[in-house]
C-alpha cells in the first residue's frame, strides 16, 4: 500500500473532522490496526478462493483426473448457452434470498422492538428470542423434518387436530409448499440475527433522542420512522448486505428438507454447485459457475452500497 | 521421533521389497513363512494404523471399536486409530483428502468409490496379499470378481467385507389380516399395493423413494423386471429398453393414487418412518434398515422379502453392491494395514460385525453361524445369492460420471417423471444418453493409450 | 398513543406480540426436548405423544457416551473460546480503523472483507485442507482456530466499525485531552460504550464456530479431536437414523449457547446504561 499519499487523504480528512491533532498522529495507525485481520484474510482466504478462479479456467474433475487439463473459457460458455440448470437455479436462489432477507428483516426489527421495551422477565424472553440463532444445521433440519412430515409430522397432527385440513398434507412435496415451508424454517432461525443486531444497535442510540421526540409527543409511528430508523440504517444496510450474501450461499435447510426437489423446483444456484461440484466431483464447471456468482454478489453489493448510500448521512 | 520414522519406513521397506520377491517367486514355502509365522515371529515396534469408517453412528462405531480391540488384542504391537466420518459426507471427505494426498493407512468405501479411487493413484491393489491370505478361500468370490472387474486396470483394491440386497420389508400382518399373498412377481407386487390400500386407516400399500436416493431404487426396480443386463451386445445401454419404459411408467403412475403424496421427496429416513409409523405395507430397502424396524414395530409383525422376480422366476441383484476395505498408497505400514484388512474379513470378526449391523457377510464359514440362521433378513439375503440362478448385472461404476448422472439426472428425473412433467420414456431416453455419452467419452480416452 | 386505554395498548402492541413470538420460537424447541425424552420407538410411534409417555434419559446417555460426545464438547469449547478471543481483538482493531480513520485503501479493504463472503465455504474445503496440510495443522485445533477467525473477522470488522461509529467521537477526544493516550482512551472510554456491541460480536463468533460442520469435519482427521456438529451429525446416517439421540445430543450442545445467551442479553442493554453513567 502507498503510504506517501496517505498524507493528501489525510489534508481531506482533516476538513471533515474538527480536531487535527488526532490525525497528524501518523496515518500508519490505520494499517496497524487492520494488519493482523489482513494477515489472516489473505494467508487464509485468499489462496482458496483464487484456486476457484484458477479452476474456473480448468476442466478440474476430481473423479477424471484423465480428462483434466486447460479449458480457457468452455466453462463460461456452457453456463451461459447449453446449461439448462442455470437460469432456473439463480431464479430460486433470487426468490429464496429476496424472502428470507425480507421477511427475517421485518420480523427481526418488529422482536427488537419488542425486546427494547421493559417488562417483566425481559432477560428471559430475550434469552430465548435468540436461541432458534444457537441451533445447529443438523439439529434444524431434522427438527423441521420431523415437524413437517406428512405420516408422523406434528404440524399436520395440530392441524388435524384443530380442523384445519381433513388429511395429513405432504408439505414437502409440492412446488409451492415445499418452498414456503424452508422458508418458515429458515425464517424461525434467521430472525434472531436481525434481532441482536438491531437490539445492540437499538441500544446504542443515546437516550436524550428517544427523550427529544416523546417530549415532541411525536407518535409511535413517526419516532420510528423519524428518529429511529435513520439511527439504524448503517446497521440495517450492512447486516442485509451480509444477510443477502449468506442466505445466497446458504443451503443446508434446503438441502436436508427437499433435496432441491420435487424436480429442481427447489434448487437454488449453490445447491446446484454444491450438487455438481462436492457431490460430482466437478470442480471445473463448478468452480466456473462460482465465479458467476461471485460476479453477481459483487455487482449486487456495489449497486446496494450506492443507491443505499451507505456511511452518508 | 525423527529416528523412529525412519527405523519404521526402513522396516517397511524390506518388508514391502520381501513381499515383492514373494509375489514374483510365489514359492509356497516362503508364502507360508510371511502369513503365518510374522504375527509371532516379529515383536515389532509399535505401529498406528488409521482407520476410517465411512458410515459412523452410535450404532456403527461401537461396533468398529469392538473390533478393533479384539485386533488390537491379537496384535498388540499394533495399534489403530478409528475416525468415524458421518455418512453423508463421508465421500467428500475422501475427495478433500485423496486431493491433499493426506490419506489414512485403510478406509472403508462402497464398492462404487473403488474405480474412482483407484485411477486417481491413491489406492494400493491387493491382489497379491489376498491370493497369499487364508481369507482368499473363504470370501465370496462374486463380489472379490466385481471388484476387480470395474476397475480400469483390474486389479482389486477392495476386499469386501459386507454385502447389501435390495429387498422389500412387508407388514407381514397385514398381508395375513387382508388375505394377500407375499408378491413372488412384479404383477403380484403392485396387486398387491392395491389390496392393501385402506383410506378408513390410513394405509397405503407401498411407499416410493423419490427424495435423495431414489436413482438406485429405480435402478434396481427395472433391472429387477426386466432381468436385463447394463449394456447390450453392441455396447448400447438398456436404461431406455421398451421392457424399462413399460415398467418405470407403472411404477410411477402409482404415485399419489395408491402412495402416499409426499413420496416424491421421501429419502431414507422419511420412507423408513412411513413404513415404521404403520403407514405402509412395503417398502423398498435392504437388510440394513431391520435396526430401524425392530425398534419401533413388534417381532412377527414385519419380515423381509425378495424383490420380485423377472418373468422367468429369476432374482436379480446388483453387482457391487457391498463395502470394502481399501488401503491407500501413502501408508507406511503396508504389512500391518493388510493384517487388519485380513483380520476384519476372518469368520469372528465378520460375523460379529454383520450380526450387530445387519449387513449380509461376504465370509462362507459364518453362514453356518446361529444367529445367521436365526435372521430371517439376512438368511433371505443369502438365499439370493447363493441362488445359482440370480442374475448380477454390472453397472458402468467406472464412468467418472456415473454416480453424479444419477444424482443429477436421473434424482431430479424421478420427481419430473412422478409429477407429470416428464413421461417414462422421456425420462429413460435422457438418463440413456447421460449413460452413453459418458460411456463413448472414456472409452475413446482409454482407447488412445 | 395507538389506544387511549393504556392496558389495552400495552396488551396489544407489547404482551400480545410476545406472546406469539415466543410461542413460535419455542415450539420446535419444545418438540426437540420432547423428543429427547422418548425411547427411540416411540418418537415415529402414533398417535402422537405430546409429552412423552415413557420418559427416558437414555438417549442422553447414548450421546454422551457412545459417541465421544465429552471429548466433543470439551473440543469445541476450545476452538470457540479461543476464536471469539481472536476475533474480538483483530475486529475491534480493525473496526475501529474503518469507524475512525480515512485511510488510502479503505474502500478497497471493504471490498476484500465483502468478497470474502461471496464464495460457497465447500469450494475452499480442499484448498484450505491444502494449506493446513503444510503447516502441518491438520487435526490441530489451531487450523479450525485460524479458519474460523479469518471467515468471521469480515463480518465482525463490519459490525465492529458500526458499533464505533456510534460512540459519539466527542466522548473519545475528550478523554484525550484528559491525558488519556489512544489506548487508554480505548479501554476507559470506548470500552465500556462498546461492550454491547463487543458482547454481540462474540455472541456471533462463538455461535459460528460451535456450529459449523463441513470445515470441522474436513480439517480434522482424528476422532478425538472432532468437534461436537461433527458428532452429531453422525446421528443421521443411512440405515441409522437416531433422532432420539440426535435430539439429546443437541440439547446438550444448546445448553452452552443459551447460558451465553442468558449472559449477552444482559450485557446487552447494561452496557449502554453502565457506560453512560460511568
Amino acid at each position: 500500500m502507498d503510504l506517501s499519499s496517505g498524507v493528501t487523504e489525510t489534508s481531506i480528512e482533516s476538513k471533515k473532522t474538527v480536531k487535527k491533532k488526532k490525525i497528524n498522529k501518523g496515518n500508519l495507525t490505520p494499517y496497524l490496526f487492520i494488519l493482523p485481520s489482513l494477515i489472516l484474510i489473505i494467508g487464509f482466504l485468499f489462496y482458496p478462493i483464487g484456486t476457484v478462479f484458477y479452476y474456473s479456467l480448468q476442466n478440474y474433475d476430481i473423479a477424471a483426473p484423465f480428462y483434466n487439463g486447460f479449458a480457457g473459457l468452455d466453462n463460461f460458455k456452457t453456463i451461459f448457452t447449453e446449461d439448462k440448470m442455470f437460469l432456473p437455479s439463480l431464479l430460486n436462489s433470487l426468490k429464496w434470498v429476496v424472502s428470507e432477507v425480507g421477511l427475517q428483516l421485518v420480523f427481526g426489527m418488529i422482536v427488537a422492538l419488542l425486546l427494547n421495551q421493559t417488562f417483566k422477565l425481559r432477560g428471559l424472553v430475550r434469552a430465548i428470542a435468540f436461541i432458534p440463532w444457537a441451533i445447529s444445521g443438523v439439529l434444524a433440519s431434522s427438527m423441521w423434518s420431523l415437524i413437517f412430515n406428512e405420516h408422523m409430522g406434528v404440524l399436520n397432527d395440530l392441524l388435524l387436530k384443530l380442523g384445519l385440513v381433513n388429511e395429513p398434507q405432504a408439505f414437502l412435496a409440492g412446488t409451492t409448499t415445499a418452498f414456503t415451508a424452508v422458508i418458515l424454517a429458515e425464517m424461525w432461525r434467521g430472525i434472531p440475527f436481525f434481532a441482536i443486531t438491531l437490539l445492540a444497535s437499538l441500544q446504542s442510540i443515546p437516550t436524550e433522542l428517544y427523550e427529544a421526540s416523546k417530549v415532541d409527543g411525536a407518535s409511535r409511528w413517526k419516532t420510528f420512522i423519524y428518529v429511529i430508523l435513520p439511527q439504524l440504517k448503517n446497521t440495517i444496510v450492512l447486516t442485509t448486505l451480509l444477510r443477502v450474501v449468506w442466505e445466497f450461499n446458504n443451503v443446508d435447510l434446503l438441502f436436508n428438507l427437499t433435496g432441491g426437489g420435487p424436480a429442481h423446483s427447489t434448487t437454488t444456484l449453490t445447491m446446484y454447485i454444491a450438487d455438481l461440484a462436492v457431490h460430482g466431483s466437478n470442480f471445473g464447471y463448478g468452480s466456473a459457475l462460482t465465479v458467476v456468482s461471485f460476479g453477481i454478489l459483487l455487482i449486487f453489493a456495489m449497486i446496494y452500497l450506492k443507491l443505499s448510500r451507505y456511511e452518508k448521512e | 521421533m525423527y529416528k523412529k520414522k525412519l527405523t519404521t519406513t526402513a522396516l517397511a521397506l524390506t518388508v514391502a521389497s520381501s513381499m515383492f520377491l514373494t509375489a514374483c517367486g510365489g514359492s509356497s514355502t516362503e508364502e507360508k513363512a510371511s502369513t503365518e509365522k510374522k504375527p509371532a515371529a516379529k515383536t515389532d515396534e509399535p505401529v498406528t494404523l488409521t482407520f476410517w469408517d465411512e458410515n459412523a453412528g452410535p450404532a456403527r462405531t461401537p461396533v468398529w471399536e469392538e473390533v478393533i480391540k479384539r485386533f488390537e488384542a491379537k496384535y498388540p504391537n499394533i495399534t489403530v486409530e478409528y475416525v468415524g466420518i458421518p455418512n453423508a459426507s463421508a465421500k467428500s471427505k475422501y475427495d478433500a483428502a485423496i486431493a491433499a494426498e493426506d490419506t489414512p493407512d485403510v478406509g472403508s468405501m462402497q464398492t462404487t468409490w473403488l474405480p474412482e479411487f483407484s485411477i486417481r493413484g491413491a489406492l494400493k491393489p491387493l491382489d497379491s496379499y489376498y491370493k497369499k491370505s487364508e481369507v482368499s478361500k473363504k470370501l465370496n468370490e462374486g463380489a472379490i470378481n466385481v471388484n476387480k472387474e470395474i476397475t480400469q486396470d483390474k486389479k482389486l483394491y477392495g476386499i469386501p467385507y459386507a454385502q447389501n440386497l435390495d429387498a422389500l420389508w412387508i407388514r407381514s400382518d397385514w398381508f395375513e389380516q387382508a388375505g394377500v399373498k407375499e408378491p413372488k412377481t412384479w404383477d403380484d407386487f403392485f396387486t398387491d399395493i392395491e389390496k392393501l390400500r385402506d383410506p378408513a386407516q390410513n394405509r397405503y400399500g407401498f411407499t416410493i423413494r423419490g427424495g435423495a436416493g431414489a436413482s438406485f431404487t429405480i435402478q434396481r426396480a427395472m433391472f429387477a423386471y426386466s432381468g436385463l443386463d447394463y449394456f447390450d451386445k453392441n455396447g448400447k445401454t438398456n436404461i431406455n429398453d421398451p421392457k424399462h419404459v413399460e415398467f418405470v411408467e407403472k411404477y410411477f403412475s402409482y404415485y399419489d393414487k395408491w402412495t402416499p403424496k409426499s413420496d416424491i421427496t421421501n429419502g431414507y429416513k422419511e420412507m423408513t418412518a412411513a413404513f415404521d409409523t404403520g403407514v405402509v405395507a412395503m417398502v423398498h430397502h435392504n437388510p440394513g434398515s431391520y435396526g430401524e424396524h425392530s425398534k419401533a414395530l413388534p417381532a412377527g409383525t414385519y419380515k423381509m422379502i425378495p424383490l420380485p422376480t423377472t418373468d422367468k422366476g429369476q432374482y436379480v441383484a446388483e453387482g457391487g453392491n457391498a463395502v470394502n476395505l481399501g488401503m491407500f498408497k501413502s501408508t507406511k505400514h503396508p504389512d500391518e494395514a493388510w493384517k487388519f484388512i485380513e483380520f476384519v474379513n476372518s469368520a469372528d470378526a465378520q460375523s460379529y460385525w454383520n450380526e450387530q449391523t445387519g449387513q449380509i457377510p461376504t465370509n462362507k464359514d459364518v453362514l453356518d453361524d446361529d444367529w445367521v440362521q436365526n435372521a430371517q433378513h439376512i438368511k433371505v439375503a443369502f438365499e439370493v445369492y447363493n441362488n445359482p440362478k440370480t442374475k448380477i448385472y454390472m453397472p458402468p461404476f467406472y464412468l467418472p460420471d456415473y454416480r453424479s448422472i444419477l444424482d443429477t439426472i436421473v434424482d431430479p428425473g424421478v420427481q419430473s417423471v412422478m409429477s407429470g412433467k416428464m413421461t417414462a420414456k422421456e425420462f429413460l431416453d435422457q438418463w440413456a444418453k447421460a449413460i452413453e455419452d459418458s460411456k463413448a467419452k472414456y472409452d475413446k480416452t482409454f482407447s488412445k493409450k | 398513543m395507538l389506544f387511549n386505554n393504556k392496558k389495552v395498548d400495552k396488551l396489544l402492541t407489547m404482551y400480545l406480540p410476545i406472546t406469539f413470538m415466543l410461542c413460535f420460537t419455542i415450539f420446535p424447541l419444545y418438540w426437540t426436548v420432547n423428543t429427547a425424552f422418548k425411547p427411540e420407538g416411540d418418537i415415529i410411534k402414533r398417535p402422537l405423544q405430546y409429552l412423552p409417555a415413557h420418559p427416558t434419559i437414555d438417549n442422553f446417555v447414548n450421546a454422551w457416551t457412545n459417541i465421544g460426545f465429552a471429548t466433543f464438547f470439551k473440543n469445541s469449547a476450545i476452538v470457540g473460546v479461543t476464536a471469539v478471543i481472536v476475533v474480538l481483538v483483530c475486529s475491534t482493531l480493525s473496526g475501529y480503523a474503518l469507524a475512525r480513520y480515512q485511510f488510502k485503501g479503505k474502500r478497497a479493504f471493504m471490498l476484500m472483507l465483502l468478497c470474502t463472503q461471496f464464495i460457497p465455504r465447500a469450494m475452499m474445503i480442499i484448498p484450505l485442507f491444502i494449506i493446513f496440510k503444510n503447516l502441518g495443522l491438520i487435526s490441530s485445533p489451531l487450523s479450525l482456530i485460524i479458519t474460523y477467525s479469518a471467515v468471521e473477522i469480515p463480518f465482525t470488522t463490519i459490525l465492529m466499525s458500526g458499533f464505533i461509529a456510534n460512540v459519539p467521537k466527542e466522548l473519545e477526544e475528550a478523554a484525550m485531552i484528559d491525558g488519556c493516550n489512544k489506548l487508554q482512551s480505548l479501554r476507559h472510554v470506548v470500552f465500556p460504550l462498546l461492550l454491547p456491541g463487543i458482547v454481540a460480536t462474540g455472541v456471533f463468533t462463538f455461535i459460528y464456530t460451535w456450529n459449523e460442520f463441513l470445515i470441522a469435519l474436513m480439517l480434522t482427521n482424528k476422532q478425538d479431536k472432532f468437534t461436537l456438529p461433527v458428532g452429531l451429525s453422525s446421528m443421521m446416517g443411512e440405515f441409522n437414523v437416531n433422532y432420539g439421540a440426535l435430539a439429546a445430543g443437541s440439547v446438550i450442545a444448546l445448553i452452552p449457547a443459551i447460558l451465553l445467551f442468558a449472559y449477552a442479553q444482559k450485557h446487552l442493554v447494561n452496557g449502554m446504561g453502565g457506560a453512560v453513567k460511568g
